[in-house]
């Protein structure tokens, strides 16, 4: 399980997280909720060791032991995985390399090349296009793809609907669902508010770097004033 | 312009890709504009003179030459820039301090005298090229050329690193987010880069000889191929490497005095139209 505990992180000197604090159970689906601007991408980037940003204070846990500090290869190949904000697909590699890159093809455990072109048929049929080539729920696709094919306990998700038509969010509000039910746990930083519901069994609303909010989805539905109070979403 | 000359831009050419590939490597990888890349070349040129030299062997000549400015490559990495990573004007200065390091160093053990590398007698003598005789060693120049590019063509396409390494040019950052010490990535590229101006060292040195400042001469003729073919892109060193030999052959023949602007003139057009090269990518 992952424990973040009163996280400080900093750009510079400009002071992002503020103590933030949350816990993601082994295969529960827990959904980031926040305005722009609040720390979510802050919040993932730190838990995934990425800098900028710094983190100066408090620590996240990982199974029960401390990750924070370690580089971020080390934190992924403790099977914590993650899809960027914006995808961040390398463009210059095809769909096949992106998968081959980071297991080879001789694997036959866990995700295989073959198992996520049999769930993303679609990666499948574009396995030789490049990732500039590819659609926009392509990419989408392809950045889970990449994240699973390193059999992960974990991925932390970054907007992974950003950009969608509707459809293929709903697709992807799938996808994440179908992988919440396999014993992935997944903490999901959405805008989309209601595909992030439907998926999660928690949530956490950030405000100005602090989680501000925890509870179950389902309290959360039942009662959409904490929604509109830091969300500005009228429930 | 005859076919002697046209002949000459080729070689020249592929001369220039070997080293230039090197550099550009380095530079789409690692973000380094390694101005040390020149010096690294006149380096394996004297290497590559000694030990064949001292072996009469050509082949043991380049082999040297290749693993002993690998090794340079690795100190220079691993126990220089490596410190100074992301902060661009100090792994500039830092290149260049090492360049003139590497100079001052060669002056004091090989002198200021002009070398040339001893090539094997089967390369020496011409072979007819139509209506011309061509010196068989700059044939076989151009052959080196051509294997290393469809070696490293290899590599990146068909090899696990070369597609590391392809990915690390697109997004370094994500590539150690999925698990891969991007550390050694940089390690290994810079080894191969440093290596491959080794052999362009050796090769060069028994085409245009050594002598001090040979690795400025080189490494401007470099930095002109990565500029016009795009940082990091093969294809664009190689279709570079011909531009600017074609052109230094021509500019040599044609307007002798003006041979440098007969490159750089076209150079600062083309960047004026496509600011990252023929086959940059903005990051």
């Amino acid at each position: 399980m992952l424990e973040v505990k009163d996280l400080h992180s900093y750009y510079g000197d400009a002071h992002v997280l503020h103590g933030a604090t949350l816990e993601v159970n082994k295969g529960e689906i827990v959904a980031l909720l926040g305005r722009n601007g609040m720390g979510k991408t802050t919040l993932i980037r730190s838990i995934m060791g990425l800098t900028p940003p710094t983190v100066r204070a408090g620590e996240v846990k990982w199974n029960g032991e401390t990750i924070s500090g370690l580089k971020p290869h080390e934190i992924a190949s403790r099977r914590i995985a993650i899809v960027p904000q914006g995808r961040r697909l390398f463009s210059s590699l095809t769909v096949t390399e992106h998968l081959t890159m980071l297991k080879s093809p001789r694997v036959k455990e866990g995700w295989t090349i073959e198992r996520i072109f049999d769930a993303f048929k679609r990666l499948g049929e574009r396995r030789n296009h490049r990732g500039s080539q590819l659609s926009g729920g392509e990419r989408g696709m392809l950045a889970v793809a990449r994240a699973l094919i390193q059999d992960p306990d974990l991925i932390l998700m970054d907007e992974p609907s950003e950009g969608l038509a509707p459809v293929m969010v709903q697709r992807l509000e799938e996808v994440i669902i179908d992988l919440g039910k396999t014993g992935l746990g997944i903490l999901l930083v959405e805008q989309n508010l209601y595909s992030a519901l439907d998926a999660a069994s928690r949530v956490y609303i950030m405000e100005t770097g602090k989680v501000v909010h925890s509870g179950t989805t389902a309290a959360l539905k039942a009662d959409m004033s904490v929604v509109e109070k830091f969300l500005g979403v009228h429930g | 312009m005859n076919l002697f000359q046209l002949l000459n831009g080729v070689t020249f050419a592929a001369l220039l890709f070997i080293v230039a590939s090197g550099f550009t490597l380095i530079f789409g990888l690692l973000r380094i504009v390694n101005l040390a890349h020149g010096a690294l070349y006149l380096l394996g040129g004297y290497f590559g003179y000694s030990i064949a030299s001292w072996s009469g062997s050509f082949a043991l000549g380049i082999v040297g030459a290749m693993a002993g400015i690998a090794l340079f490559g690795i100190l220079l990495e691993g126990g220089l820039l490596r410190f100074v990573r992301g902060h661009e004007l100090r792994q500039v200065l830092l290149t260049v301090g090492v360049a003139f390091v590497i100079n001052d160093m060669a002056l004091v053990i090989w002198g200021g005298d002009s070398f040339t590398v001893p090539v094997p007698d089967t390369l020496m003598g011409a072979v007819q090229i139509g209506p011309v005789f061509y010196p068989k060693y700059r044939v076989f120049v151009f052959g080196a050329g051509v294997a290393v590019f469809l070696l490293l063509w290899l590599l990146m396409n068909k090899t696990r690193l070369g597609v590391m390494i392809r990915a690390g040019v697109d997004d370094a950052e994500m590539v150690e987010a999925c698990g891969i010490n991007i550390r050694r990535i940089y390690l290994w590229t810079f080894l191969l880069g440093a290596a491959l101006a080794g052999l362009g060292g050796v090769i060069g040195g028994a085409y245009l000889s050594l002598y001090p400042t040979a690795d400025a001469e080189i490494l401007v003729f470099s930095l002109a191929v990565v500029i016009i073919g795009g940082r990091g892109s093969l294809p664009g060193a190689a279709i570079g490497a011909l531009m600017v030999g074609l052109l230094n052959s021509v500019g040599q023949v044609m307007f002798p005095e003006l041979a440098y602007f007969v490159i750089f003139g076209p150079m600062a057009a083309l960047l004026a139209f496509r600011p990252l090269g023929l086959f940059g990518k903005s990051v």
